[in-house]
């Protein structure tokens, strides 16, 4: 018989292997992706560089990835110093997660049938149907609840109270304390976020395509036209494109960082200048950022979910009376198998990326070491279509066939890396005497980190699971370029039939694709307290 | 002059009624009193921080001026904790310029950082000028912290246990240094203590426990 260390070693190493090798797929991906072939030469560059609108394109697309995640962080600070001290306000921080849940998508869309011409609520003047402005608009939407999500991540970390404290008591207005002493804190521990909600304008293409504007069109859905081409002249552009996606990327990190050091230096010089003019109060107009969020969400939905019921928002005959269900059963038979898809992924690549997360902190613990974040992340962090495009070549060279397994593969670095996330912070939290406690009464390794590490991060791993879900929900490019188009699911059909004009067959596909993730957030919240049980709240002081 | 004025107290099980208290220029109050009886809570709202899970009335008379309804920014009031919270993005040069208030003599960078140094140099830690909290020992900090506070010209010096993370030697050379410097500026300093070897002898004393009532059950 094996002897148990060994046993344990193999297992160990294994486990190594295993989440190694899912952080690392993004960086094969591109390596791959980027790998030239035998017919690309540095003469494509040329035509690559001479291609019609380019220029303009790229600057469009790197001003709307820049301007929507700073105008997102800025946002997300004023909102979350409205709320981090407020009671009242914090018991907002728990639909941050559901609020997060709505694929950017369904917000842009949303965004389109609410307030474009002949919307809701405007006839014409509206937003433009596809256009930089409402792009950007969305991802803000979507960004701030990101950045608040980790922001309060970090400020459970920070003495916030306190600096705002000493700040007031040396004769700072709590306003000018959050800039001068708070936002240097935030903005440097929030990089990592910054550069992937920067990563994922610069390379998203389901919204891009849908509400981006048409000429020139955004970058990223020229580099996906490109890809998906077979002519060798469009192979050599899809090449040097995703060379300059990379490096936009590149440009983007030397921009994030500039920001950071002007806006670091600035806050020091002001907090060094001593000025402690009043300027008035500027920040309570955000308070109402999250409960305007909540209600445009339930609006979106709402008016989705009207649409497909035959509601006509300009049709003066139309009663309330007169909705039916004959566009759900019409279509029953073309979504239930693209539905049946979504949850079958969402469901393998959401568990399975919830599992190896924990697995790569409990290695991790064990070792006594952290890994820097940026490791874990690099699905998140690196241009998704450059790595898809890689993960491409390699399934097509394995001649593995198309079916739900691959894109369950190809949607797990994305489910893993928002899942570990999501969990560090209270993986970290969990007080390690529990478990020395319970080896003091026999238990095992194996049977402490079930019975008391596991029961006490059940919360956090089902909103852990909760947001991995709704992220799976959300892929279309590894969806459609590992599926290749065989394999459909909500998202994927959703944008095929959002290029198109039924605006009530659109609705019906973009209300399932948002309410996969409500529900999944739904039953998480259920477990979430059913499990929480009688740890209960600690009524702590409060000054 | 400090002076607290009807001050009472108020949580759900009990009550506390506080005697007339002055604080004169220089001098220093101690509270002390067994854990959850209401110290920090009465430093607090001397601060200007009201406290939630207590009510509290009185007045708040700092050198004549009526401040219970002040904000904390407003008050001019020292504060001083167990850990100091030098603010780390900034060195201990920086920390003490974002404390020094304001005035024509010292509107540039130069002169702020410059009457930093002063202070620093007066106190013999000019050496550490150009570190930042982190790099420090916790001597160091509580006495980056002092210096910090009094660099804003504060009317009232609050101490909540500033000394209690320090080992027992640091906490009586700090001591001892940090009351020295009070009493030089003549600034009056409330502070509140679990222990009775941090009280210099000169203090006056207030014990909230000798004023402790149960309160009758509705």
């Amino acid at each position: 018989m094996m002897p148990t260390a060994r046993i344990r070693r193999i297992a160990l190493l294994s486990g190594w292997l295993l989440v190694s090798l899912i952080s690392l797929l993004p960086i094969l991906g591109i390596v791959v992706g980027l790998w030239p072939a035998e017919h690309i030469t540095f003469a494509d560059i040329e035509a690559f560089l001479g291609y019609q609108g380019l220029s303009a394109s790229v600057f469009m697309t790197l001003f709307s990835a820049l301007f929507s995640t700073l105008i997102s962080l800025y946002i997300a600070f004023m909102v979350y110093s409205q709320y981090h001290l407020n009671r009242r306000l914090q018991s907002f921080e728990k639909y941050l997660a559901p609020l997060l849940s709505l694929p950017h998508l369904a917000i842009a869309l949303g965004l389109v049938f609410l307030f474009s011409d002949g919307s809701v609520f405007f006839v014409d003047s509206g937003l433009p149907r596809k256009g930089l402005s409402t792009l950007i608009i969305a991802i803000v939407i979507k960004e701030v609840p990101f950045f608040l999500l980790i922001f309060s991540a970090i400020g459970r970390q920070l003495p916030i109270k306190y600096w705002l404290l000493q700040g007031q008591a040396l004769g700072y207005q709590e306003y000018r304390c959050w800039w001068f002493l708070v936002f240097p804190a935030l903005l440097k521990q929030s990089r990592l976020a910054l550069l992937a909600a920067t990563a994922y304008t610069l390379s998203v293409v389901d919204v891009s395509l849908l509400v981006g504007p048409n000429i020139p069109e955004l970058f990223a859905v020229s580099v996906y036209r490109w890809q998906t081409s077979f002519g060798v002249g469009e192979q050599a552009l899809a090449f040097w494109a995703n060379v300059l996606l990379l490096i936009l990327l590149a440009v983007s990190v030397l921009i994030l960082y500039g920001h950071e050091k002007l806006a670091h230096a600035g806050c020091k010089a002001l907090a060094t200048k001593g000025s402690r003019f009043y300027i008035g109060s500027i920040n309570p107009v955000f308070k109402a950022w999250l409960p305007m969020l909540a209600l445009l969400t339930a609006m979106m939905v709402l008016v989705f979910a009207l649409w497909s019921f035959g509601f006509n928002w300009h049709s003066d005959s139309f009663a309330f009376t007169q909705l039916t269900t004959r566009l759900w059963q019409d279509e029953w038979l073309f979504f239930a198998l693209p539905l049946q898809n979504s949850l079958l992924i969402g469901l393998f690549s959401g568990l399975l990326g919830v599992a190896f997360a924990l697995l790569a902190l409990e290695l991790q613990r064990q070792k006594g070491k952290y890994w820097p974040d940026y490791y874990w992340l690099l699905a998140i962090i690196l241009p998704q279509l450059s790595m898809v495009l890689g993960w491409q070549i390699l399934h097509i060279w394995s001649q593995g066939g198309y079916h739900s397994g691959w894109i369950v593969l190809s949607h797990l670095p994305f489910t893993f890396a928002y899942a570990y996330l999501v969990l560090k912070g209270p993986f970290q939290s969990v007080e390690p005497r529990y478990e020395l406690l319970a080896a003091s009464f026999g238990y095992s390794p194996w049977q402490s980190w079930w019975q008391v590490r596991f029961r006490l991060l059940l919360p956090a791993i089902f909103t852990a699971f909760a947001i991995a879900f709704s992220v799976s929900i959300a892929q279309y490019i590894p969806t459609l370029m590992l599926g290749a188009g065989r394999v459909t699911t909500i998202t994927t059909e959703a944008v095929a039939i959002g290029s198109g004009s039924q605006q009530d067959l659109i609705a019906l596909y973009v209300l399932l694709q948002s309410i996969l993730p409500f529900m999944a957030f739904f039953v998480a919240a259920l477990l979430a307290r059913r499990f929480r049980g009688s740890m209960g709240r600690q009524d702590a002081r409060n000054y | 002059m400090l002076e607290i004025i009807n001050c009472q107290i108020e949580a759900k099980t009990w009550r506390i009624t506080l005697p007339d208290i002055d604080v004169k220029k220089g001098e220093l109050l101690v509270i002390t009193g067994p854990s959850g009886i209401g110290k920090s809570t009465l430093l607090h709202w001397l601060l200007g921080n009201i406290p939630q899970h207590v009510a509290i009335k009185g007045q708040i008379m700092l050198s004549g001026i009526n401040i219970t309804h002040l904000a904390i920014e407003q008050r001019r009031v020292g504060l001083l904790m167990q850990d100091v919270y030098l603010f780390p993005h900034l060195n201990v040069q920086d920390n003490i310029c974002f404390a020094l208030p304001k005035n024509p003599q010292r509107s540039s960078k130069k002169q702020r950082r410059a009457a930093a140094m002063n202070m620093l140099e007066q106190i013999n830690l000019a050496h550490l000028g150009t570190r930042y909290p982190q790099n420090l020992s916790g001597g160091e900090r509580s006495r980056v912290g002092l210096i910090r506070a009094l660099a804003n010209q504060p009317q009232v010096m609050l101490l909540d246990e500033p000394f209690a993370a320090l080992d027992p030697r640091t906490r009586e050379q700090m001591g001892a240094w940090a009351f020295q410097q009070l009493t030089e500026q003549n600034i009056p300093s409330v502070m509140v203590s679990h222990d009775v070897e941090d009280i210099p002898a000169s203090a006056k004393r207030l014990c909230l426990a000798d004023y402790y009532q149960a309160s009758e059950q509705k």
